[in-house]
C-alpha cells in the first residue's frame, strides 16, 4: 500500500514534469501580432497616421496660437496655458511621446526591414517622413536623442544630440535614400499604404528635396555657408514639390478624421475654446485677403486681441471660431509652401538658375494657397496684382523676404501645420513684433511716426503672457516623460531662448 | 485488585474507543499510555486502540491536545471505553493554515487570525468582508464606491509590489477565486467577483498575513490569502436557519462647500456660470436658470426666481435614502456518514441615488454534501451566484461619447441653487436646452439617461476525495473549477441644445454647450480557472517526545479569460441603445489570456513534548508566464512556535495562562501576468489628446510596434519576510496580547516601467526595485466584567506599515505608478512607496517669483514632495457588552495620516466651492512674500524684484486653477487619509428559549445595527472620505479618486431563527 502510493505520487510528478514544456507553452499572445510581422506595409502608414495625429494635431493648437492666427476664448480655458506661454515640462507630453516611440520607432523600423529586403521605395518614403518628423521635434526642443535612440532595452538613457548635428544627420539619410533604385513602381497593394501619393516615387524625390531645401534654408543664420551650399547643390537639379504632401483621407467618422477637429471639435465638451485672434485678422482686413472667408466662415469676423481671454466683456463670446472640418487635411508639406521655399531660396541666393524667378514662385505658392482654400488661381493674382499693400504685391515690396514670409505666414494657418509660421518668425523675424498691444489706437495707426503706419498682422505680445520681460517662447521644455526617465536630458533652458537656428536678436 | 496483587507478568490486551463529549464523534491520535511506564499507542482514525498491558500497571492516562487528560484505573474488562470533554484553555483552537490543513494555533509559527462567520455577518454586510472593517489588525479593508454591490479593497500588511497585485488571494473551501475587476479605470465599478462568496453561508474565515503562512501558494498567495470555509452539514435532525434583514442607506458624509460666495464669475453674478465665483451671497431675490424663456404665445415670458444665499445641506438633500434586503436560508444535517448543507440567499438592494439607476440584486445558492465509506470520505461543494446591477457612471466623465457622471456634474452646482429641484431633468426649466448653465449637465438627467447594466453568473465549487490509507497517512484529491460569464452594456444618450435654446448659445455669455453624440458599449467577459491539487498528508508519532506531520503535494493551475468589447457612438435615433444605431461604424475589442501553474510542494511540522513546533514548508513552482529557464523557481519557509507557559510549567495560578513566542522565515516567488516575454505590434490606435486616431484608415491597415517593450530574461518576483511575534494570555485568559513584527522584502519586482519615450518606447516590462516593508501589529483582548449575566469584553487593535523603496533599476531616480494632471504617485528610492510628486513654486533668494499676471511660477527643474499614501497607523477598537440576553457591540477605526489626490477637490476648486478658495475674503491680494522678473542682467539673465502685480477679481479664480497655478493649486488637492469612524453599532437581543422553544424554534434573534455611523475627517478635508475611489482597488487606484460618489452609511435591523 504504501509502495503504491509512493509509486502514484512519482508518477504523476513525472507526468506533470514530461507534460511541463507543453503545458508552459502558452505564452505567445493571441492579442497581438508577432514582431515578425512588421513589415514596413504595415508599419510605414501606421507611422505617417502617428506624425500627423500628433503634428496635425494638439501640436497644430500650439502653432496656431504661438502663430497668432488663433486665441483663447474667453468663456472657456481648455488652452489658457498655450495662449499665456504657461507651458511646463508637463505639457505636450503626449507629442513627444507618440512622435517618438509611435511614429519614429516604426519609420526607422520600417527602414531596417526595407532596407533587409531591398524596398528602397519604402526606404526612401520612410526616410523622409522620419526626417520631417524629427525636423519637428528638434524645431521645437532645440535638442533630442538622435544617435543613441531606438535602442529599446540595451540603451533606455539615450543622450540627446545637438540639432544641427541631427540635421546634417537626416540630410545624409535622405540623399542615401535617393540614391538607391527607388524607382521601381510599389505593387499596387503595397501603394495603397501610401497614405500620402498612393506610391508615386517621383513625387516622394520631390518631397525629399522640397524637405531638404527646407531645412538648409532654417541654417540660414547659425550657418549660412551649409545653407548656401546646401540648396546650392539641390538647385543643381531643381526638383520641388508642386501638390501638397501630406494626409488628405479624412473622413467625417469619429476616429477617423482630421485630428485637430477630432481633439478640439468632436472630443472636447466645449468646441468653441479657440477664436479668431486680432492679430490675424487684422492682417487679412487690411490686405483684403479673399481667404479670410474660408478660414473663418465670414469675412469680417469678431476677434479676440491676442490672449485677452480674461476680458468680460460679454460681446467676445461669440467671436469667430476657426472653420474646421473632419475631412480637413494635414499637410506636412504645401504646395505653397514649396513654391515660398523655392522663392525665398532664389531671393537670398540670386546666383542659383533654378530656371524660375522669385516672383514665379512667390504667386505659384499664393496661388496654391488660394487653390487649397476653395478659391482659384485667378483670385489670387487678382488680391496679390490689385493691392497696394508691399506685403502683397511682390512689385511694390521693397522687403521680398518679408513679403514672402507674411504670405507664407497666411498660407499655414490651412493645412494643420501652423507650427510652421511659428518657426518660420523665429527664423526670420517676420511678422515683426509689435512694441504696441493690438487694443492700443496705435496698433491700427502708430502716429509716433510721420507718416504714421499700421502694425497690423504683427505679432503682439500675449496680454496674459507669464514669461519674463514679455519675451516670445522659442521653444518647449524638455517634457517630464524624458526629463524624469532620462538622466541624460540636458538642464532646462527658459522657453524664450531661440533654438540653434533662430535668430538671437529681435 | 486480588489477581492483580497476585499475579506476574500477566500480559493482557485492553481495546476501546475514545470520543468527544461533544459530539460523541471518536477522536483519532489520542495518546493512550500505560501510566507510569513508557508503553502506549494513540488512537486510530475511528477512535480505537489496542494496549498490551502488564500486570503492574494500574491506570491508562488518555491525552490529546484540546481535551482534559483522563487518567482512568485499570479493572478487570479488557475493554475502556472514554470520553473526554474539551479542554478549552489548552485547545487554544484549531485553525485553518494554507492548503485548508487544520492546525492547532499553538503550533502555528506565525500570525494568523481566523473571523467567526456570526461577526462578519452581524451587521448584514452584502459583501463579503463588510462586516470585518476594523476588526483585523494589519488588514485594511475599504469600500470603494457608493453604489451597492461596489467593490472593496483589501491590503494585509500595506502595499509593497510597485505594479502587481496587492490584494490577498481568496480561497473558499479549497477553491482559489477569481476576484479580477473587470474596467476598473471606466468609471463603472460592478464590484469584484470576491464579493460573490456569501457572507451568511461562512463558517470562519482564516487571514494569513505573512509569507511563512502563505509560501505553500506560492505566487499568488504573496499579498497574503484570505481561506473561506464554508459551513457544512452535521449529523443530526435537520437544522434550519433563517436570517432576514433590512439596512437603509444614505449618503454618510458629503462635501461642505464655502458659504460666502455664490453663482458667478469673477466676482460677478453670471446666470450661466456652473461656478460660485460671484458676488457675496445677500439674501436678495434673484433671477436663475435661463431668461426669456417660452416668449411669445406658448407660456408667456417665465422666470426662475430664488434668494441668493447658501442653502444648507444642498448637496445631502441631492440623495435619497436606499435600501437594501438581505433574506438567508439554509438548511443541514445529515446521518452518521452523510451531511448536507444548503444555503441560499437573495439580496435587493436600491442605493442612495434617486430613482432605480443604482440596483444591485444578487441570488446565491450553494449546496455542500459530504459522505464517508470507511477510509474513504468525499465532499463537495457548488456555489452559484447570479448578480445583476445597474450602475451609474462615476466621475467626471466629461466626454461627449462616454457622456457624464452624476456626481461630477453635482459638484459643479452653484451653493445657491437648490440641486433638489432639479430632479425633474426634464423641465422646461432643467432640461438639457434650458439647464442653468452650458458648461455641465443637469447632474439627474446624467443619472437617468447614461448608465450601465451588469450581469453575471458565476459557479464555483470543488470535489475533495480523502483515503487514510494508514493511520498516518491520508490521501486527498481535490479538483476545482472557478467560471463566470459577465455581460455589461453601458449607454449615454445623444442630445444636442435645440437651436436658440439657452444652452445653444442664447445665454448671457453666448456659450454652446457641445451636443452629447450617445453611445452603446456591449461588453463580455468571461473566465474560467481550474485547479487540481494531489496531496499526502502525514501525521506520525516518532517518539514520545516527538510528532511529525506532514504534507507532499502537487497542484496545477489553468486559468484565463477572454474579454471582448464592441461599441458605437454617435446614436442615430436618441434613447436607442443598439450596435446597429449609427452610422458610423462599431469599433471592437478583444482580449484573451491564459496561464498555467504547477506546483510541487511538501510540509513538515516537528512537536516535541507539545510545546516547540518546528514547520518547514518548501514549494517549486513552474509558470508559463515565464520566460523557459526562468520560469521555474523554489522557495522555502521555516517557523517556530515555543509555548513558553507549558515548557516552564507555569500554572494558571501564576497569572500567565498562556505564553507562547513565534519566530518565521518565508519566501515566495511570484510570476507575471502573461505575454511579456516576446514583443508584439499593435494595431495602430493613436491618441490624439481628446479622441483618437484609429486604423484602418482609408482601408489600409496599420500596425505599430507595441509601446511596451517586454521582456524575455523576466526572472520570478522573490519575497522574503522575517516575522517575530507573541501570545501572551493572563489572569484566567481576561487579558490577551498578541504582537507581532514583521520585515517583508520584495525583490526583482516585475513592473511596467516608464521609459524615455526616445528609447522607441514608453514602458518597459522589468525585474526590478525591491521594497521593503516592516510593521507592527497588536492585538489587545481583556475582558473586564465576566459573570454569569454579564459579560465585557475589549479588544483593541494597533498596526503600523512602513514601506521603503531600496532600489530602482537601470539609474532611475523614480518610477511613475499613476498619474492625473501634473501630479505623479511615484516610487523613489529611499521613500516609501507612492509619494505624491507635484509642481512647486519657483523660488528666488527665499521669494516665491510670480509671473507678469502675479500668479507664482513653477521650479522648472524640481518638484514638490506632497506626502505618501502611507498612514502612519491604524486603530481600531471593539466592545461587545452582553447583559443577560441582550448583547451590545460596537467598533471604532482610527486611520492617522498618508495622502491622496482628490479631483472632487480640484473641481471644488476650479468652481469656487472649495472652502480654500475664501482666501482673504476673496479681496485682490498679492502672493506673500513674492519676486517678479524685471528686465534682464549683463548676462542676460532675469532681474528679480518686489512683485506689486495683484491676484485680481478677474484671476482670482485662476489662483485656484490647477491648470494656471500648478504651482500653488495642489495643495488644496492633495489631502490626508485621517480618519476616524464609527464602523460599527450592533444590538441584539436573544429571545428568551423558554418562549421560543414553544413554537419550535430553537434559537432566535433580534439586532439593531449600523455601519459607518460616524464619520470624522479633519479640518484640512472638507471633501471626500479618503476610503472611496474609482480608479481601482490596488496601488494605482490608492492614488484617490475622481468625483467619485459619497461613502455609504448603513443602519438596519436583522432578525435570525432556527430551527
Amino acid at each position: 500500500m504504501k509502495k503504491n502510493f509512493i509509486k502514484s505520487i512519482i508518477l504523476s510528478a513525472l507526468f506533470l514534469s514530461v507534460g511541463c514544456k507543453k503545458i508552459t507553452d502558452i505564452n505567445v499572445s493571441p492579442n497581438n501580432p508577432s514582431l515578425s510581422a512588421a513589415t514596413p506595409e504595415v508599419l510605414f502608414p501606421s507611422a505617417v497616421a502617428s506624425t500627423a495625429a500628433r503634428v496635425g494635431g494638439e501640436l497644430n493648437i500650439l502653432g496656431s496660437f504661438w502663430s497668432q492666427y488663433y486665441t483663447q476664448s474667453t468663456i472657456a480655458n481648455q488652452y489658457r496655458n498655450i495662449d499665456s506661454y504657461n507651458i511646463t515640462r508637463y505639457d505636450l507630453n503626449a507629442d513627444y511621446n507618440e512622435l517618438f516611440s509611435g511614429a519614429l520607432e516604426d519609420y526607422q523600423l520600417a527602414i531596417t526591414n526595407a532596407k533587409a529586403n531591398k524596398q528602397w521605395g519604402f526606404v526612401l518614403m520612410s526616410t523622409v517622413m522620419k526626417a520631417y518628423t524629427y525636423e519637428v521635434l528638434v524645431d521645437l526642443y532645440d535638442q533630442v536623442p538622435y544617435t543613441q535612440a531606438f535602442q529599446g532595452a540595451s540603451n533606455i538613457q539615450p543622450v540627446f544630440d545637438k540639432g544641427h548635428d541631427i540635421y546634417v544627420a537626416l540630410l545624409k539619410e535622405i540623399d542615401d535614400a535617393l540614391a538607391q533604385n527607388y524607382s521601381v513602381p510599389l505593387s499596387s497593394s503595397d501603394a495603397s499604404t501610401d497614405l500620402i501619393f498612393g506610391g508615386d516615387m517621383k513625387k516622394w524625390a520631390e518631397f525629399a528635396h522640397t524637405l531638404e531645401l527646407k531645412m538648409y534654408l532654417r541654417m540660414v543664420n547659425a550657418y549660412p555657408a551649409d545653407a548656401q551650399a546646401g540648396v546650392a547643390k539641390l538647385y543643381a537639379n531643381p526638383d520641388f514639390l508642386s501638390v501638397d504632401a501630406g494626409l488628405n483621407i479624412f473622413i467625417n467618422t469619429p476616429n477617423k478624421d482630421n485630428p485637430f477637429y477630432e481633439y478640439n471639435i468632436r472630443s472636447l465638451n466645449v468646441t468653441t475654446n479657440i477664436r479668431a485672434s486680432y492679430t490675424f485678422v487684422s492682417f487679412l482686413t487690411i490686405t483684403q485677403d479673399p481667404r479670410m472667408a474660408s478660414y473663418f466662415g465670414t469675412s469680417k469676423p469678431t476677434s479676440i486681441n491676442q490672449g485677452d481671454y480674461l476680458n468680460t466683456n460679454t460681446a467676445l463670446g461669440s467671436a469667430a471660431s476657426p472653420v474646421q472640418k473632419p475631412t480637413d487635411p494635414v499637410w506636412f508639406i504645401s504646395a505653397a509652401e514649396s513654391h515660398f521655399l523655392q522663392a525665398e531660396a532664389l531671393v537670398r541666393y540670386p546666383s542659383i538658375n533654378g530656371g524660375t524667378t522669385a516672383k514665379a514662385q512667390y504667386m505659384a505658392g499664393v496661388e496654391a494657397s488660394f487653390i487649397d482654400n476653395g478659391l482659384a488661381a485667378s483670385d489670387a493674382d487678382n488680391f496679390m496684382n490689385n493691392s497696394t499693400n508691399d506685403k502683397v504685391n511682390w512689385d511694390i515690396s521693397t522687403n521680398k523676404i518679408r513679403t514672402i514670409i507674411y504670405q507664407k505666414w497666411v498660407s499655414f494657418a490651412q493645412g494643420c501645420h501652423a507650427l510652421e509660421g511659428f518657426f518660420d518668425q523665429e527664423r526670420t523675424g517676420y511678422p515683426e513684433i509689435s512694441d504696441v498691444y493690438s487694443s492700443s489706437p496705435l496698433y491700427t495707426e502708430d502716429t509716433r511716426v510721420t507718416p504714421s503706419v499700421n502694425h497690423a498682422g504683427q505679432w503682439v505680445y500675449s496680454l496674459n503672457g507669464v514669461t519674463p520681460n514679455k519675451m516670445f517662447p522659442k521653444r518647449i521644455p524638455f517634457p517630464s516623460s524624458e526629463v524624469d526617465r532620462n538622466k541624460n536630458t540636458p538642464t532646462a533652458v527658459p522657453i524664450t531662448t531661440p533654438v540653434w537656428w533662430g535668430l538671437t536678436a529681435q | 485488585m486480588l489477581l492483580v496483587t497476585h499475579g506476574f507478568a500477566q500480559n493482557r490486551t485492553i481495546t476501546g474507543t475514545v470520543t468527544a463529549k461533544d459530539d460523541n464523534l471518536p477522536i483519532p491520535g489520542v495518546s493512550v499510555k500505560v501510566t507510569g511506564s513508557s508503553t502506549g499507542t494513540i488512537t486510530d482514525v475511528n477512535g480505537r486502540y489496542s494496549v498490551k498491558i502488564t500486570s503492574r500497571a494500574t491506570s491508562i492516562t488518555f491525552s490529546s491536545v484540546g481535551f482534559t487528560t483522563q487518567v482512568i484505573p485499570i479493572g478487570t474488562s479488557n475493554t475502556i471505553n472514554v470520553v473526554l470533554s474539551s479542554d478549552n484553555r489548552q485547545l487554544g483552537e484549531v485553525v485553518v493554515t494554507a492548503l485548508g490543513i487544520n492546525q492547532q494555533k499553538r503550533t502555528l509559527g506565525y500570525s494568523q487570525t481566523t473571523v467567526k462567520g456570526e461577526t462578519m455577518t452581524e451587521s448584514s454586510p452584502i459583501d463579503m468582508l463588510g462586516g470585518v472593517q476594523g476588526k483585523v489588525a494589519g488588514v485594511t479593508i475599504s469600500e470603494k464606491g457608493s453604489t451597492p454591490g461596489g467593490s472593496t479593497s483589501v491590503i494585509i500588511r500595506g502595499y509593497s509590489s510597485i505594479g502587481g497585485v496587492n490584494q490577498p488571494l481568496y480561497v473558499i473551501d479549497g477553491v482559489p477565486l477569481d476576484n479580477s475587476r473587470p474596467n476598473q479605470n471606466n468609471y463603472y465599478d460592478f464590484g469584484n467577483n470576491a464579493n460573490d462568496v456569501d457572507p451568511n453561508n461562512i463558517e470562519n474565515i482564516s487571514i494569513l498575513k505573512g509569507s511563512e503562512a502563505t509560501a505553500l501558494y506560492g505566487t499568488r498567495g504573496s499579498s497574503g490569502v484570505i481561506l473561506i470555509t464554508t459551513k457544512k452539514g452535521k449529523a443530526g435532525k435537520p437544522k434550519v436557519d433563517f436570517s432576514t434583514s433590512t439596512t437603509l442607506t444614505n449618503a454618510a458624509i458629503t462635501f461642505t462647500p464655502q458659504k460666502e460666495f455664490g453663482q458667478g464669475w469673477s466676482g460677478s453674478f453670471i446666470l450661466s456660470e456652473n461656478g460660485d465665483w460671484g458676488p457675496k451671497y445677500d439674501g436678495v431675490l434673484r433671477p436663475w436658470g435661463p431668461t426669456g424663456l417660452g416668449t411669445g404665445a406658448t407660456i408667456g415670458l417665465q422666470q426662475l426666481l430664488k434668494p441668493f444665499s447658501f442653502i444648507e445641506n444642498n448637496v445631502s438633500n441631492a440623495f435619497d435614502t436606499g435600501i437594501e434586503l438581505n433574506n438567508h436560508i439554509g438548511i443541514s444535517g445529515g446521518s452518521e456518514t452523510t451531511t448536507y448543507n444548503i444555503s441560499y440567499t437573495n439580496v435587493n438592494s436600491n442605493g442612495i441615488l434617486p430613482g432605480n439607476y443604482d440596483l444591485f440584486k444578487k441570488n446565491e445558492f450553494a449546496v455542500t454534501v459530504g459522505t464517508k465509506y470507511k477510509n474513504f470520505d468525499v465532499s463537495t461543494s457548488l456555489n452559484y451566484t447570479a448578480r445583476t446591477s445597474s450602475v451609474p457612471l462615476s466621475g467626471n466623465g466629461n466626454s461627449t461619447t462616454l457622456g457624464n457622471g452624476f456626481y461630477g456634474s453635482l459638484l459643479q452646482i452653484p451653493s445657491d441653487i437648490p440641486i433638489k429641484d432639479l430632479r425633474d431633468y426634464k423641465n422646461l426649466f432643467f432640461n438639457t436646452d434650458n439647464y442653468f448653465t452650458p458648461y455641465a449637465e443637469n447632474p439627474y438627467y446624467d443619472l437617468a439617461e447614461n448608465g450601465a447594466h451588469y450581469t453575471t453568473n458565476h459557479v464555483f465549487g470543488n470535489i475533495n476525495m480523502n483515503y487514510r490509507l494508514t493511520d498516518w497517512v491520508k490521501l486527498n484529491f481535490q479538483q476545482s473549477a472557478d467560471v463566470s460569464a459577465t455581460y455589461d452594456k453601458r449607454w449615454s444618450n445623444a442630445n444636442n441644445p435645440a437651436p436658440g435654446s439657452w444652452n445653444a448659445g442664447n445665454n448671457v455669455e453666448g456659450a454652446t454647450r457641445i451636443a452629447d453624440v450617445g453611445s452603446d458599449f456591449e461588453e463580455s467577459w468571461n473566465t474560467f480557472e481550474y485547479d487540481s491539487k494531489l496531496q499526502a498528508l502525514f501525521e506520525k508519532k516518532i517518539s514520545p517526545s516527538f510528532t511529525l506531520n506532514g504534507i507532499l503535494g502537487a497542484n496545477y493551475n489553468d486559468r484565463g479569460f477572454s474579454w471582448i468589447q464592441t461599441y458605437v457612438t454617435n446614436l442615430t435615433i436618441p434613447s436607442f441603445y443598439q450596435i446597429n444605431n449609427s452610422t458610423v461604424s462599431p469599433i471592437s475589442y478583444q482580449n484573451t489570456s491564459h496561464r498555467r501553474l504547477i506546483g510541487f510542494y511538501g510540509q513538515a511540522n516537528l512537536g516535541y513534548k507539545d510545546y516547540l513546533f518546528l514547520n518547514v514548508t518548501g514549494r517549486n513552482d513552474v509558470t508559463s508566464t515565464l520566460a523557459p529557464g526562468h520560469n521555474s523557481y523554489f522557495y522555502p519557509s521555516a517557523s517556530l512556535s515555543f509555548i513558553l507557559s507549558q515548557a516552564l510549567g507555569l500554572k494558571p495560578s501564576s497569572g500567565i495562562t498562556f505564553a507562547k513566542l513565534r519566530a518565521a522565515y518565508g519566501r515566495t516567488g511570484s510570476d507575471t501576468d502573461p505575454y511579456r516575454i516576446y514583443n508584439t505590434l499593435t494595431a495602430t490606435n493613436i491618441p490624439v489628446t481628446f479622441g483618437r486616431l484609429q486604423f484602418p484608415l482609408n482601408n489600409v491597415a496599420g500596425y505599430s510596434v507595441n509601446n511596451t517593450l517586454f521582456n524575455p530574461s523576466l526572472q520570478p518576483e522573490a519575497i522574503a519576510e522575517t516575522e517575530l511575534g507573541a501570545e501572551l494570555r493572563f489572569f484566567d485568559d481576561r487579558l490577551s496580547i498578541d504582537a507581532t513584527y514583521y520585515n517583508r522584502t520584495r525583490k526583482k519586482q516585475i513592473l511596467e516601467v516608464p521609459i524615455a519615450p526616445s528609447s522607441g518606447y514608453a514602458t518597459e516590462v522589468e525585474n526590478f526595485g525591491t521594497v521593503r516593508n516592516r510593521g507592527l501589529e497588536l492585538t489587545v483582548g481583556g475582558t473586564p466584567v465576566k459573570t454569569k449575566d454579564v459579560q465585557w469584553d475589549i479588544t483593541y487593535l494597533y498596526s503600523m506599515d512602513r514601506s521603503l523603496v531600496e532600489e530602482l533599476p537601470a539609474g532611475l531616480d523614480k518610477v511613475v505608478i499613476n498619474n492625473f494632471y501634473d501630479v505623479n504617485m511615484v516610487a523613489v528610492k529611499g521613500q516609501p512607496l507612492g509619494v505624491f510628486q507635484a509642481p512647486i513654486p519657483l523660488m528666488e533668494n527665499g521669494h516665491v517669483v510670480v509671473n507678469s499676471t502675479g500668479i507664482p511660477v513653477i521650479d522648472p527643474n524640481n518638484v514638490g514632495d506632497y506626502g505618501s499614501i502611507q498612514p502612519q497607523f491604524h486603530m481600531g477598537l471593539t466592545n461587545n457588552v452582553r447583559v443577560k440576553d441582550f448583547t451590545l457591540g460596537f467598533t471604532i477605526d482610527y486611520q492617522q495620516g498618508g495622502k491622496f489626490y482628490s479631483n472632487s477637490a480640484y473641481l471644488l476648486s476650479f468652481v469656487g466651492a472649495n472652502p480654500e478658495t475664501v482666501y482673504n475674503d476673496r479681496n485682490v491680494f498679492i502672493v506673500p512674500n513674492s519676486v517678479q522678473a524685471n528686465g534682464t542682467d549683463a548676462n542676460g539673465k532675469p532681474v528679480y524684484v518686489e512683485n506689486s502685480t495683484p491676484i485680481n477679481h478677474s484671476n482670482y479664480y485662476s489662483y485656484y486653477n490647477l491648470s494656471d497655478n500648478p504651482a500653488m493649486a495642489y495643495r488644496n488637492i492633495i489631502l490626508t487619509r485621517t480618519f476616524v469612524k464609527l464602523r460599527e453599532v450592533t444590538l441584539g437581543y436573544n429571545l428568551p428559549k423558554a418562549f421560543v422553544n414553544r413554537i419550535g424554534i430553537s434559537n432566535a434573534k433580534v439586532s439593531v445595527f449600523g455601519r459607518n455611523l460616524y464619520t470624522w475627517l479633519p479640518a484640512s478635508n472638507h471633501i471626500v472620505d479618503p476610503e472611496v475611489g474609482n480608479l481601482g482597488s490596488d496601488l494605482a487606484g490608492a492614488f484617490g479618486e475622481d468625483a467619485s460618489g459619497p461613502p455609504l452609511r448603513y443602519y438596519g435591523a436583522r432578525l435570525n431563527v432556527s430551527f
